[in-house]
């Protein structure tokens, strides 16, 4: 049975729809009302708080923590300034993803890591030649993540210290309502946003104050369901449903690599070997067999569709989750990949899905077959290849110039995120 | 410095790598770490004027081709005379006298068994027809298994066409015995306890097994199969003669040079460099020391994760310890008290056996150890001071690390119980020994750097011989990591002074 | 007098499956089974007034789902309740579960072992994909590596694509399964000797060897080819005992045409002109057929039923070199109340699976290195499972029964097997004890105990020195080296008898295959 996180308590007295998921072992709310929607629009207009405790999170420290992180992932996390957060994934020895997360130094030689899958033992195994210490404080640390526009404001509220000059993707350790929290700016929704970590004992406290302070702001609480489609919109890949970690596919063929995931930015080959560099560097040369891409379903050609069989347009408002087929046209091509994420995008007022393709249709324009089920019959309807993210504010990295300025030390958010 | 070919250790199977590549022509220089050449066949003085030819004993198993190869004769290697006959005393009863000599061998059964004598000579015809094909095998790269590999595919169709040519009942009888256990092999054909105990010894000893335990007739079968003469003066004039003639070769040999990682570069292995600093550039490295010695020798990086991981699961758990002594006057066994023998087996019994193994599986130390004795000094007078004997034993089964770890008291311990095991078939052995040295398995691990003491450079199970020996991907000697070879006897056909990974090495690195 | 075309002797479930196979192809065949129960070692019997014991056999463990689709057998009665759960409790007030739920056994694995929690599910994934190969074995007759006849080559050739389409990495791991120790190859997964020693013994059950033993690991797979949900385990309880299991075949057999027959002990084979041609009872009845198949073990088929005088004498030394060697035996017990775990107390899910007594890979390797020397273990590997908590028709309400099945207990005891009859209740007080450190109130509870030593397997079950199996499994008695090498397809050097027991490939529990297999050997070759 899943566990209770340490917000179940307020969590479980708010969800009236009583509709919960499993998350890592954990009680998740999707939705705490029967309609996600109002969650959804609270995140892109006010702020949403959302319970992320379930998220893995290790701490790894000692002399060649640095060095050993180096080694396991992709990402060249020396580079890493004090107080900064880095996304990346970490691969297998053939340069096939097992796992993507945030590395946040908190001090010389001290790194707190999170993931989506267990991976503390994968780490270990790979320490045997290292001086470093990992430490998996998944257990007791509690994560609530507050997202939105308004979530500036909320936080700084609720903090002791001024929040307004942290960064993009930077981190720093403040009290909330007495208790000693890190927060980092950020999130998964692809919007101004923050992530507090709080120990286990302290998380209760802490989730009063940030909804105390949110309370004015017109913050609401998010379940899954919301955060699914933001995350759809941010272009976010998501471990299980758009990729599978290496380490549980039994082929390779369901196996990924970052480039193909449109990771490959976060991919650092000038430097020393480290695991799975060769296979990328390799691929890096040779070019990639897939490619993540975002497509827009063509809405003119599925509104006739749907015409066609005397019905008005439907489609799902939550996020979907079932992988359907790409084909290369929408006439009789051949299969080409599969969107493996769909949604309707209520800011964008378009059906956008994520979808892994073979890189020759992977241009931004490409025309593809994407495949709809209409009165359990299958048809394919125009969906051409754009950019990701969908959704791309500006507020979400952007920093207000005069707390840049008086708070944090100045130096461009040079975080290229997706 | 820049050479053709390094090779890391000069033990037997390094020097045999350098000094095949030395005739060949190529400019090889042996890095051994130790001050002295020969690894764990190298003589080592335990007491003043008392040395030992070599941590192993047992030079019966030496390749026949390296000797021609090498012409070792005439760089000093004699073979021994004498047979190479193994004594198993007896508390009650005359004990008995393992001899390749089948007279010799039906003198010593009749008394005890008629029917074990009868045996005895089917026995050995059956062997004799398994011999050429198992010896085949031992003397050949184990089988390549790469996928796609068409000389794979060719010498493993003319290994099974070899197989087929034994003909039904023994190639059946071959893949009956591989997978038993020694116990109940010799159990079909003997009767004898003592004959049976005697036999099983060279299958058990070094690994992590007993009698009873699965595959070890295995083991027997391929001793059984390579055993023939031995060398003279030990292992010890092994080394001698192949350090002779690699020199001779042309080989530089230098002792004192302890590597400390192999140079890669660009995916190739490219040198060593030493502990003190000093870098040595070649085209090839060929690396004798233990797989997983070798492994920390490697730069992160250099060697496929999953070969590391793998190579890092390579099992070398050292069970042999060693205890060398100077006794005084001549070893002589109570049941026998009129003859000399330069090797015995003690232990009378299969569950003897199997009672000295157990304890080590819990980190204990056996009550009554199984012995290995070996007197070189009978024939080589000059090891021991007038008047005495060195008295070599290899003791099964101890472990790497006792419960609670090597206090005085636990090697103390150890030593009693060898010397009390010991005087169940000789008098007085209090008053023999003049002086003693004990070697652990932790000893042997730090005195001649091979990792957990294990003497074979990794246990002889089924899953850790042939082509697994000790990876697929580098079975033939060839790493993935060009210019990196292994040539020691963590590669096939494995442990024990036979020189032929050492020779098998060779020719695969000239086949470039 | 009718002449039969098939007779099979003894009604244990590898003959019923043979003969429901037989039958329903059209031949006239005849069980005949020494007990008044069918079923062999898989039977139910009620020994004490209410309580229905599985007496030797106690989970279904590979029962081909093939045979119970060809034979229709879930008509016929067959019912399997999946094990849930694999519990080890541990002396220190600890225990370990393993769940069909993989994120609780996550983190119960965890509390021992944070990595060896991650790398379970990744284990599971290995062997599954290894199950993959290794199953056509098992659901086909054993390839001849000696044969050049055209069929057997193909047999060969399949078994060889079957390798050619593994990996690199997949043939390295099949050849440590099949060469290494349960517990060294397991060592190279996991670090927590809590996790390793319950997952250690699937490797030795029914065989004289110990966790530690090389070519005990292969069986770990057996685990993994998740037949009965398709998910977790294979395991499961016959409902109303695993006599059920027996009692369905024999009426699928029955409703296929077969006589089925009980209380009908077998004195000889009959062997005239070097041909099998019926059988003799103990009370001179004789029955005449065209074949004989044999589904009682090798051993007493050949030395027994048949006589060395028929047999050329290198068949008569394989047989006399087969290995049986007994080494388990079973204590059945009837209780009044639901035994209470101290570590894990009250009724929890932990109680609808199999409990292992092993709590360390070194309590294992004692029991067997106890063994060795010809005693009983006295800290023994125990597997219990209480089966009226899943299935409450097997006992009165509130009540129940608990199997126990104990390694070692080997059959050659120091002194000799025919003491087991006065040792046998200090095996059975050996037993309970061990079992009570762990349930506290055990004894008080306890109505009624069988205890049942190799000896006892052997003289009341006709199994050859006690073995479960029909003779060891050991690499070199497997697949075309079982029974003998060259006589791996059921056939003998007897013309007209043929073979379908446990003792011949692939052998093992309840699978049934052994028959299955014989009977579509016999209808394939027009043997009868």
């Amino acid at each position: 049975m899943p566990l209770p996180t340490p917000f179940h308590d307020r969590t479980s007295a708010r969800c009236a729809s009583m509709k919960w998921k499993e998350w890592a072992g954990y009680y998740a709310v999707c939705s705490y009302e029967l309609c996600h929607e109002p969650e959804y629009f609270a995140v892109r207009h006010a702020a949403g708080l959302i319970d992320v405790t379930p998220l893995y999170k290790l701490d790894v420290s000692g002399p060649d923590a640095t060095a050993f992180l180096d080694w396991v992932t992709a990402r060249h996390v020396g580079r890493l300034k004090l107080g900064q957060v880095g996304y990346g994934c970490w691969c297998d020895a053939s340069g096939r993803v097992l796992d993507d997360g945030t590395i946040t130094r908190r001090d010389d030689a001290s790194y707190r890591v999170t993931s989506a899958d267990p991976s503390y033992g994968w780490l270990v195994h790979q320490a045997r030649r290292f001086d470093v210490r990992i430490e998996d404080v998944s257990d007791r640390l509690a994560a609530v993540a507050l997202q939105g526009p308004a979530a500036r404001s909320v936080l700084g509220d609720a903090c002791d210290d001024d929040v307004s000059g942290l960064r993009f993707f930077r981190a720093m350790r403040t009290r909330i309502a007495g208790v000693d929290v890190d927060v980092t700016r950020t999130g998964y929704t692809g919007d101004l946003g923050y992530e507090v970590w709080a120990p286990n004992d302290g998380a209760l406290v802490v989730w009063d104050a940030l909804v105390e302070a949110g309370r004015p702001h017109g913050m609401t609480l998010l379940g899954l369901d919301a955060l699914d489609v933001c995350r759809i919109e941010a272009g976010f890949v998501l471990l299980g449903v758009d990729y599978f970690s290496a380490r549980r596919c039994v082929l390779p063929s369901q196996t990924s690599t970052p480039f193909e995931l449109g990771l490959g930015w976060s991919v650092h080959l000038d430097r020393d070997p480290f695991v799975g560099s060769e296979a990328l560097a390799q691929e890096q040369q040779a070019g990639s067999e897939w490619a993540l891409v975002g497509l827009h379903t063509d809405w003119d050609e599925l509104e006739r569709l749907y015409d066609s069989f005397k019905l008005p347009p439907h489609l799902a408002s939550s996020a979907s989750r079932v992988a359907v087929p790409v084909y290369a046209d929408t006439r009789r091509g051949v299969q080409v990949g599969q969107a493996t994420s769909s949604t309707w995008s209520p800011v964008l007022k378009q059906h956008i899905s994520l979808a892994s393709v073979r890189t020759p249709h992977a241009a931004v324009g490409t025309e593809l077959g994407l495949e709809v089920t209409v009165e359990f019959e299958r048809h394919r309807i125009r969906a051409t290849v754009v950019d990701t993210p969908f959704f791309d504010p500006e507020r979400k990295r952007a920093t207000p110039r005069s707390a840049a300025a008086s708070g944090q030390p100045a130096a461009p958010a040079t975080e290229p995120m997706a | 410095m820049s050479y053709d070919a390094l090779v890391i250790g000069g033990g037997h199977n390094g020097l045999t790598t350098a000094a095949l590549l030395g005739q060949a022509g190529r400019r090889v220089a042996v890095l051994e770490a130790r001050p002295v050449l020969g690894g764990l066949a190298a003589r080592d003085e335990f007491a003043p004027g008392f040395t030992t030819p070599g941590l192993l004993q047992d030079t019966t198993n030496l390749r026949g081709a390296v000797v021609e190869q090498l012409d070792l004769v005439k760089h000093g290697m004699r073979f021994a005379d004498a047979e190479p006959n193994v004594f198993a005393p007896q508390r009650d009863g005359r004990g008995l006298v393992l001899s390749r000599n089948d007279v010799h061998m039906q003198a010593e059964l009749d008394p005890v068994s008629q029917a074990d004598t009868a045996a005895w000579l089917d026995w050995r015809a059956s062997l004799g027809r398994l011999r050429p094909f198992v010896q085949r095998v031992l003397n050949e790269p184990p089988p390549d298994t790469a996928p796609g590999s068409i000389r794979g595919k060719w010498e493993l169709a003319r290994t099974g066409l070899a197989l087929r040519r034994l003909g039904r009942r023994d190639m059946t009888e071959l893949l009956r015995v591989g997978p038993m256990c020694v116990a109940d092999w010799v159990g079909e054909w003997f009767e004898t306890p003592l004959l049976k105990s005697l036999l099983a010894g060279p299958a058990v000893r070094g690994g992590w097994v007993g009698p009873w335990s699965p595959g070890t007739a295995a083991n027997l079968l391929l001793h059984e199969c390579s055993s023939g003469r031995s060398v003279a003066s030990g292992p010890a004039g092994l080394v001698d003669a192949l350090a002779a003639t690699a020199r001779a070769a042309g080989c530089e040999l230098r002792t004192d040079a302890r590597v400390s990682k192999v140079l890669v570069s660009a995916g190739w292995a490219r040198g060593v460099e030493l502990e003190d600093g000093e870098t040595l550039h070649a085209d090839v490295v060929a690396a004798s020391c233990d797989p997983r010695t070798l492994l920390g020798l490697m730069p992160r990086g250099a060697l496929a994760l999953h070969l590391e991981e793998q190579l890092g699961a390579w099992r070398m758990r050292g069970t042999t310890a060693k205890l060398d002594l100077a006794w005084r006057g001549e070893l002589r066994f109570r049941c026998r008290p009129d003859e000399v023998f330069e090797r015995a087996h003690v232990g009378e019994t299969l569950d003897d056996l199997e009672r000295a193994y157990d304890p080590v599986k819990y980190g204990e130390l056996p009550q009554r150890p199984h012995l290995e004795i070996h007197v070189p000094s009978i024939r080589a007078p000059y090891l021991a001071t007038e008047g005495h004997q060195v008295v070599s034993i290899l003791v099964h089964w101890v472990p790497l690390d006792v419960l609670g770890g090597w206090t005085d008291e636990r090697r103390a311990e150890l030593e009693r119980a060898v010397l009390a095991t010991l005087g169940e078939y000789v008098d007085d052995v209090a008053e023999h020994v003049v002086a003693s040295r004990l070697l652990t398995p932790r000893d042997i691990e730090r005195t001649y750097g091979l990792t957990g003491g294990q003497v074979q450079h990794g246990e002889h199970a089924l899953d850790q011989l042939l082509h697994m020996r000790p990876n697929p991907s580098c079975s033939r000697y060839a790493t993935p990591l060009a210019g990196l070879y292994l040539c020691g006897a963590g590669s096939h056909p494995g442990g024990g002074i036979s020189c032929g990974p050492g020779q098998l090495a060779a020719r695969a690195i000239l086949e470039v | 007098m009718t002449r039969w075309d098939a007779i099979i002797v003894g009604g244990g479930h590898n003959g019923l499956v043979c003969a429901a196979y037989l039958a329903r192809a059209g031949r006239k065949v005849l069980v005949l089974e020494r007990r008044h129960v069918l079923g062999g070692a898989a039977v139910s019997e009620e020994l004490y007034p209410g309580f229905t014991f599985s007496v030797c056999s106690y989970v279904v463990s590979l029962l081909r789902p093939w045979i119970i689709r060809d034979l229709d057998l879930t008509r016929f009665g067959l019912q399997i309740i999946p094990l849930d759960c694999s519990f080890s409790p541990l002396p220190d007030g600890r225990s370990l579960a393993r769940w069909s739920d993989a994120e609780a056994t996550r983190r119960e694995i965890a509390a021992f072992s944070q990595r060896d929690a991650e790398r379970y599910p990744e284990f599971g994934k290995t062997m599954a994909q290894m199950a993959r190969f290794v199953k056509p074995l098992i659901d086909s007759p054993a390839p001849d590596p000696w044969s050049l006849k055209p069929r057997n080559l193909a047999d060969l050739w399949r078994t060889a694509g079957r390798m050619r389409e593994m990996n690199d990495e997949q043939r390295r791991i099949l050849t440590k399964m099949m060469t290494m120790s349960a517990a060294d190859f397991l060592d190279e997964w996991f670090e927590s000797d809590v996790l390793k020693a319950p997952m250690s013994v699937s490797g030795i059950i029914g065989t004289y060897l110990g966790v530690r033993s090389p070519g005990t690991a292969y069986v770990l797979l057996h685990h993994y080819m998740g037949e009965i949900d398709g998910a977790f385990r294979s395991w499961g309880f016959s409902k109303g005992g695993t006599g059920q299991v027996s009692e369905a075949i024999a009426a699928a057999a029955r409703h296929y045409g077969a006589d089925v027959r009980t209380e009908t002990p077998i004195e000889k084979i009959l062997v005239r002109d070097g041909r099998a041609s019926g059988v003799v009872l103990e009370n001179g009845d004789v029955f005449d057929a065209r074949i004989v198949v044999s589904g009682v073990d090798p051993r007493l088929t050949f030395l027994g039923l048949v006589g060395s005088e028929h047999l050329p004498d290198e068949f008569v030394t394989q047989i006399e070199r087969y290995k049986l060697r007994g080494s388990s035996g079973k204590v059945n017990l009837a209780v009044d109340r639901l035994p209470e775990f101290a570590c894990r107390p009250g009724d929890g899910p932990h109680m609808r699976g199999d409990v292992a007594i092993a709590p360390s890979v070194a309590y294992l390797e004692r029991a067997y290195d106890e063994a060795k020397y010809g005693a009983f273990s006295k800290r023994p590997y125990l597997n219990v499972v209480i089966p009226s908590v899943v299935d409450p028709s097997v006992a009165p309400p509130g009540k129940h029964v608990i199997s126990c099945f104990v390694q070692y207990a080997p059959y050659n005891l120091a002194g000799g097997a025919d003491r087991w009859p006065e040792q046998r209740e200090a095996f059975g007080d050996t037993v309970v004890d061990t079992l009570a450190e762990y349930i506290p109130g055990l004894k008080e509870s306890i109505l009624f105990r069988q205890v049942l030593t190799p000896w006892d397997l052997e003289q009341d079950f006709g199994l050859t020195e006690g073995n479960i199996f029909h003779g060891e499994l050991s690499l070199e008695q497997l697949a075309f080296q079982r029974p003998a090498p060259g006589w791996a397809h059921y056939r003998t050097p007897v013309d007209g008898l043929w073979m379908c027991g446990s003792g011949t490939h692939p052998g093992g529990g309840i699978m049934g295959a052994s028959g299955a297999l014989a009977a579509r050997t016999l209808l394939g070759t027009k043997a009868v």
